[in-house]
């Protein structure tokens, strides 16, 4: 009979990922995606510990988010490459392994090269290693995606980490020492002493900034900040949609 | 057949009068006998600070009150801003700058009360969080308090001490740290913070008591200030503006410490009518931990609140880092309020097991 | 620690215990309680016939009948119900829905009765000797003078004079706690030895041992009067309780006398007690021994707009309107009406409301003495409410939670042992309306409690049915199988029948023979010609089939079958091979479209016969078989022919269910028989219904073309013909038209498609793993 159950063949096994799995290359949803959409710091929530203990200034902030991206790229790219080799099992295991190597590999380069700033981050650079962001995306994205997508996933989400750390450190920075870049050359180099900012002079200086209640509080209203510029957006964006006006069948209690 | 009232009102159709916004205003009465003694003995340093916080709290509250669309006239007639003001204003030294006052009103009033949302929501004292803010962040200027005027080297009077506040300087040139010494040339903190500058050199307790700073029963100044808000406490109390629980508490878990403190080693801890009447014990007891909003709820559950505040002054002040532990101390019960009001429910009528009846 | 007595010695000893909370709000009672009761008449009563809790009575009287004074105007219903009764002598002027007293100003049935002015009384029938009456004849006496609780409740009180539970205490309360009222305040001043009369007729009622009247301490005058009716009574004793509201509650009343909680959810009764008010008192002692239903209450009308407050003896049914008008009652900007009093009772919104049994109180306030309720603010958790509440609730607690909709925690919090008394929201300094958001949450909570009933019984219903379905479709595939078994040892035991097949498969044989050389159908082109050579192949099929299928197992289906020897047929040498591809390719074309077309019609048609034939569908399926048997007509070509048509029509089928997905697509045959053997495995699942209905409308179609290719072939005079074994529906067929006759064979060719590509089924399923 006609009203049999359709030919249509199965539908495709299903891929179940929340990130776009992009048969091309899309650029530019991971880039979306990483520096605002699904940003580590500011919707993820991810790697928050290392985020309110060392942004108490923006050379700190910019040295612990470098060597961020650097281990997330690195090992993104790693995951992808073992992937298929990689059993369900063990698979964060030896994730953890591959972020652990990496970041030994960024301590001892920072260890060797910018010796003041290592001092001055202390435990956070090997704390990197339980980073969320890094293994979240390790499983998330880098173990389900080819390579190349995975490292720019790193590298997009590295950087928005980056840059919300240089943010909240500028922040802090500034309402509590009233100066910006002061120790940049401890990570750039003798020539970025000239760097240093002085916004404004103070003898006592907002030290709430620099404790860690600054740190929730400034986090908090940086949060609150992108949500509003979403919600602006969202709502410039349903403004100037047309409104389709959808007439409906009745089907139910037509009298 | 008429319709007399469009107004379907619930039963019932009377109300006992008192409105919020009399009983923020009938505490803020009441804290003026304190606010009396302490600018007689403490120069007029607290009623500037106090206009100060009072009219930043006002605007402050205005600004957020706009951005959440709600009714800016109505709810700044409740009075709880003014009131968070007031208090804060009798909190800090007479004569911090202008900005330390600011400062700590903007961030309890936007941050800790209506971030939270609003009137009745907020979790923590916004007076007492304020402070504690400005105690965090700039201990040089909250710590400059002033000895008594008795004391002072160089009288003020009220334009140098509105100078002093805006400008840092009195009309006759002096700083701050120059006003605080006092005829003897020490430069003077609180007699609670002298006490434990002190005990850390390893004075005992009588030889530091010795200091013109304490009087009889209290630091000089201090003690007619515990007892000029210990009246306005009883005040509120006898108009049923605040319950006894949590001032008896607080109070007397206060005392019992001292006393305990007393008996095993009375060199080294505080007198006990220092303990209470000195700092501002008895303007936390009747007029901080009494805030209703971030209090506990039950009646059993404010003498929990009240004795839990207690002990941890006194801890805070013998072991802390702080001189006085009222605001921390405070903050900390807040934390607990939620779990101390779980577990003090009252049992409700018919739910408890059938007494005999006693004769 | 047990205590050695019992609740009445308790009692006895006389202390007064108390209740937490509670408030003072101020009395007002003075503008009313200085003057005697009045008398109150009126003309047009408005009487609703339902003022009490239960169910309403039925109507005994009718518009424009006469009624006296006292006559029973609607007779109780089932359950809990009460009558109502004409409160004067009049004409019934009408009965209509006219407006409750109830806060949402909704309508109910009311009687509206004229008076005549003579206030004539019914027969009265007083029980006089009610201590020797059985006690149920005084309590159903009772119910008949539509007695209910006067004190605001309404419940009807012959149910709380038949309590099924020892009862040790009974309490009168006369304690009136509310502000402004002081209805029983001057009926006990007034009327104190009725009051006692009928506390005596009510403890005998209820076997109580003991009875107290309790009164606040601020009614000396009627304190004073119950003591003297109480000097030679026994057993029943006054107690002076401190005045605070709410101490005339039940439950907080019950706390003060005794000591005891009424447990949560439970009634008096369940600790031995029994509580009456006063007015119910009255109305018992006038209904007992004087024989007078309830028709009239005390009513305080009161208030600071009224001229003249006082209590009035108000018949029921009188409407507010006319006693305000009374009384000297001058409305301010926004009139104000409440009925009862100013902490529970509610907003008159329509003052042609009448007064009821539960109307204790009209009150007109001033707003000066009685402000209306300010502007709600946020909760400052002050906690005043909590402080006031006599139920040790936690009211802060609760509007949280009412306002955010957490049912759990509102149970958890006993929100449904608040008694709704207003003490909390009295006390609120931010103007919380406390009782209306327990109020809403209470009904929130029944509602969802009653949809979640409602939703747990839909879904038994659907399981059982669910459950039913099942082993009817059970027994009926039993009932199948048994059916085949026994065609089966039929078809064995029954030597007749094996050699009617035998002899068919000869004729059958001779026949093609015969025919092979002959009719050339491809040539004649017609449609009917060749969907006809279609169905005479399968008939041929099926019967080289039946023989396989009876060897077989008993599952086989004639589909089977007809696979079986269309494979059979496969191998036979064909005539004029291009003739029947040009033939198949044009019968193909022809037959999608026709198909399409009759395609329903089939459906429908075998639908019918499933329906009709549900019993004999084991007959039904047999049926293809048997004629299969007895056919005889089939060429080669024909067999060819019918081979192509049935592809073809069953590629038609297969466009039919592809024609959503692949509306242009031209399906191959390759591609139908893939399809084909895909929709089978998909139909897999369906229903023996379905399959049974395709037997059988292949079993129709294969008749019906039976008959025609008879009467075509009869007319181009073939040699063949199997006149010799006529069938069962020859002649309703042949009395159908050309176009009847074409269509049937169109389905007939449908029908075999379907048959076939439900063979399909069985034969690819192993290859297609689609």
């Amino acid at each position: 009979m006609s009203n049999d159950s359709n030919v249509a063949d199965p539908i495709d096994d299903l891929v179940d990922n929340d990130q776009p799995q992009a048969s091309s290359f899309d650029w530019r949803s991971i880039t979306f995606q990483g520096l605002w959409k699904n940003n580590p710091a500011l919707v993820q929530l991810l790697g928050l510990c290392p985020l309110l203990a060392v942004t108490n200034s923006v050379t700190n902030a910019l040295g612990l988010g470098l060597a961020t991206l650097l281990v997330l790229v690195v090992s993104n790219l790693t995951v992808s490459l073992v992937k298929n080799w990689v059993t369900k099992e063990i698979r964060i295991s030896v994730f953890i392994m591959i972020i652990a190597s990496f970041v030994t590999i960024v301590q001892l380069l920072m260890n060797a090269y910018t010796y003041e700033l290592y001092l001055s981050l202390g435990i956070f650079i090997p704390l990197i290693v339980t980073n969320c962001a890094i293994i979240g995306r390790a499983e998330a994205f880098a173990s389900k995606n080819p390579p190349k997508e995975a490292a720019l996933d790193g590298l997009m989400m590295g950087l928005g980490f980056a840059i919300v750390l240089v943010f909240l450190g500028a922040i802090r920075e500034v309402l509590g020492q009233g100066t910006l870049f002061d120790g940049a050359h401890l990570l750039l180099g003798d020539w970025a002493k000239a760097l240093k900012i002085e916004v404004f002079k103070v003898d006592q200086a907002f030290l709430l900034a620099i404790l860690p209640p600054g740190a929730f509080i400034g986090m908090g209203f940086i949060i609150a900040g992108k949500n509003y510029i979403d919600n602006k957006i969202a709502q410039r964006q349903a403004s100037s949609k047309p409104k389709k006006s959808v007439t409906r069948a009745r089907v139910t209690h037509v009298n | 057949m008429s319709l007399l009232t469009n107004m379907f009102v619930s039963s019932p159709h009377g109300n006992l009068g008192l409105t919020t916004n009399q009983m923020m205003r009938i505490v803020a009465y009441a804290t003026l006998p304190g606010l009396a003694a302490q600018i007689y003995f403490f120069g007029w340093g607290s009623l500037i600070q106090a206009i100060l916080c009072i009219s930043t709290a006002l605007i402050a509250e205005a600004v957020v009150l706009s951005l959440r669309e709600k009714p800016i006239r109505r709810t700044l007639s409740d009075g709880s801003a003014m009131l968070t003001g007031l208090l804060l204003a009798l909190s800090i030294p007479p004569l911090a700058p202008w900005w330390i006052a600011v400062i700590g009103t903007v961030f309890a009033i936007i941050v800790v009360k209506q971030l939270y949302g609003g009137m009745g929501f907020n979790l923590f004292n916004p007076a007492m969080a304020g402070y504690v803010v400005l105690l965090i962040s700039f201990p040089v200027a909250m710590t400059n308090w002033l000895p008594p005027t008795e004391l002072l080297q160089h009288p003020m009077a009220f334009g140098d001490a509105f100078l002093a506040v805006f400008t840092g300087f009195t009309y006759d040139g002096y700083n701050l740290t120059q006003l605080k010494m006092s005829v003897d040339g020490i430069t003077m903190a609180t007699p609670l913070d002298h006490f434990k500058t002190e005990q850390i050199l390893n004075y005992t307790t009588t030889e530091i008591l010795n200091s013109p700073l304490y009087g009889e029963y209290g630091g000089t100044g201090w003690l007619e200030v515990n007892l000029a808000f210990l009246l306005g406490g009883l005040a509120l109390l006898k108009l049923g503006i605040i319950r006894w629980h949590i001032p008896v508490a607080v109070i007397g878990s206060l005392g019992v410490c001292a006393l305990l403190g007393i008996t095993i080693a009375p060199d080294q801890t505080y007198p006990l009518s220092f303990s209470l009447l000195s700092g501002a014990t008895m303007f936390a007891a009747f007029f901080i931990a009494t805030d209703p909003v971030s209090a506990s709820t039950t009646n059993q559950g404010r003498i929990v609140y009240g004795c839990f505040i207690g002990v941890m002054i006194y801890i805070i002040r013998i072991w802390g880092g702080y001189p006085d532990g009222i605001a921390f101390a405070v903050l900390l019960a807040n934390m607990c309020v939620p779990l101390i009001d779980h577990y003090t429910k009252p049992v409700t009528y018919g739910h408890k097991r059938r007494r005999e009846a006693k004769s | 620690m047990q205590s050695e007595l019992t609740l009445i010695e308790q009692v006895k000893l006389g202390k007064i215990w108390e209740f937490p909370g509670g408030i003072n709000p101020p009395e007002r009672k003075s503008l009313s309680n200085q003057t005697e009761i009045g008398n109150f008449t009126t003309h047009t009563l408005y009487i609703p016939i339902q003022q009490h809790i239960g169910v309403a009575g039925s109507l005994l009287v009718t518009k424009g009948e006469s009624v006296l004074k006292g006559q029973a105007l609607t007779s109780p219903g089932e359950g809990l119900s009460l009558p109502v009764h004409a409160p004067t002598s009049g004409v019934i002027s009408d009965i209509i829905d006219h407006v409750d007293a109830h806060p949402s100003g909704k309508t109910v049935l009311t009687i509206v009765l004229e008076a005549d002015g003579k206030d004539l009384w019914v027969n009265k029938n007083p029980l006089l000797n009610w201590q020797e009456l059985d006690r149920d004849t005084v309590v159903k006496h009772i119910q008949a003078a539509g007695v209910s609780g006067l004190g605001g409740a309404s419940f009807p009180t012959y149910v709380k004079l038949s309590p099924h539970k020892n009862i040790d205490l009974l309490i009168l309360n006369g304690v009136e706690c509310e502000p402004y009222i002081t209805a029983d305040d001057v009926l006990m001043r007034y009327h104190a030895n009725e009051i006692v009369q009928g506390a005596q007729i009510i403890q005998h009622l209820v076997a109580a041992k003991l009875c107290v009247i309790a009164i606040e301490d601020n009614k000396t005058e009627a304190i004073a009067s119950i003591e003297k009716a109480l000097a030679d009574v026994a057993d029943i004793e006054l107690r002076v309780v401190p005045t605070k509201y709410p101490s005339g509650g039940e439950k907080q009343l019950v706390e003060l006398i005794t000591g005891l909680q009424v447990p949560s959810g439970g009634i008096p009764a369940d600790i031995g007690i029994v509580m009456q008010n006063v007015g119910t008192s009255f109305a018992v002692k006038r209904a007992t021994i004087d024989g007078e239903a309830l028709v009239s209450r005390v009513v305080t009308v009161t208030g600071e707009r009224v001229k003249n407050p006082q209590n009035l003896w108000v018949p029921l049914g009188t409407p507010i309107k006319t006693l305000l008008q009374n009384v000297g009652y001058s409305p301010e900007k926004t009139p104000r009406l409440i009925m009862g009093g100013p902490m529970m009772g509610f907003n008159i919104v329509d003052d042609m409301m009448p007064v009821v049994k539960s109307t204790n109180c009209i009150l007109a306030p001033s707003n000066f003495h009685l402000p209306e309720r300010g502007v709600e603010q946020n909760c400052i958790r002050c906690g005043q409410c909590a402080d006031a509440c006599p139920a040790e609730l936690l009211p802060q607690q609760l509007q949280w939670f009412a306002k955010a909709d957490e049912h759990e925690k509102l149970k958890e919090y006993d929100l449904f042992d608040c008694i709704e008394c207003g003490a909390c929201a009295y006390v609120c300094p931010s103007q919380i309306p406390l009782v209306q958001y327990y109020r809403i949450a209470k009904s929130d909570i029944r509602q969802a409690e009653e949809e979640k009933l409602k939703a747990e019984k839909a879904k038994r219903r659907f399981e059982v049915r669910q459950e039913r379905l099942e082993r009817d479709k059970q027994a009926r595939l039993l009932r199948h199988k048994e059916s085949a078994e026994k065609r089966k040892k039929a078809l064995a035991q029954d030597g007749s029948a094996k050699d009617k097949i035998a002899a068919a498969l000869a004729r059958a044989k001779a026949k093609k023979a015969t025919s092979e050389n002959t009719d050339d159908l491809a040539a004649s082109d017609t449609p009917q010609d060749k969907v006809a050579a279609a169905i005479a192949r399968a008939k041929a099929k099926k019967l080289k089939s039946s023989k396989v299928s009876v060897d077989n197992s008993a599952d086989s289906t004639p589909e089977a079958s007809l696979e079986t020897s269309l494979k059979a047929t496969d191998t036979a040498p064909t005539t004029n091979p291009n003739k029947d591809r040009v033939a198949a390719a044009v019968a193909r074309a022809k037959a999608k479209k026709l198909a399409k077309e009759e395609q329903e019609k089939v459906k429908n048609d075998a639908e019918l016969k499933n329906e009709t034939d549900h019993k004999g569908h084991a007959d039904a399926a047999d049926k293809p078989v048997s004629e299969a048997q007895v056919d005889k007509t089939l060429t080669a070509a024909e067999e060819r022919k019918a081979k192509v048509a049935a592809a073809v029509a069953k590629a038609k089928a297969k466009k039919q269910k592809a024609a959503a997905d692949e509306p242009n697509q031209e399906p191959t045959l390759d591609f139908v028989d893939k399809a084909s053997a895909k929709i089978s495995n998909e139909d897999k699942k369906r229903s023996a219904d379905d399959e049974r209905k395709a037997k059988v409308a292949a079993a129709v179609a294969k008749a019906k073309a039976k008959a025609k290719k008879q009467a075509t072939e009869s007319e181009n005079s073939t040699n063949t013909s199997d006149k010799e074994t006529p069938d069962l529906n020859v002649a309703d067929d042949l009395s159908q038209t050309p176009e009847q006759i074409r269509k049937d064979k169109v389905a007939a060719a449908i029908a075999k498609a379907k048959a076939k590509k439900n063979a399909n089924n069985d034969t690819d399923n192993g290859s297609n793993n689609s």
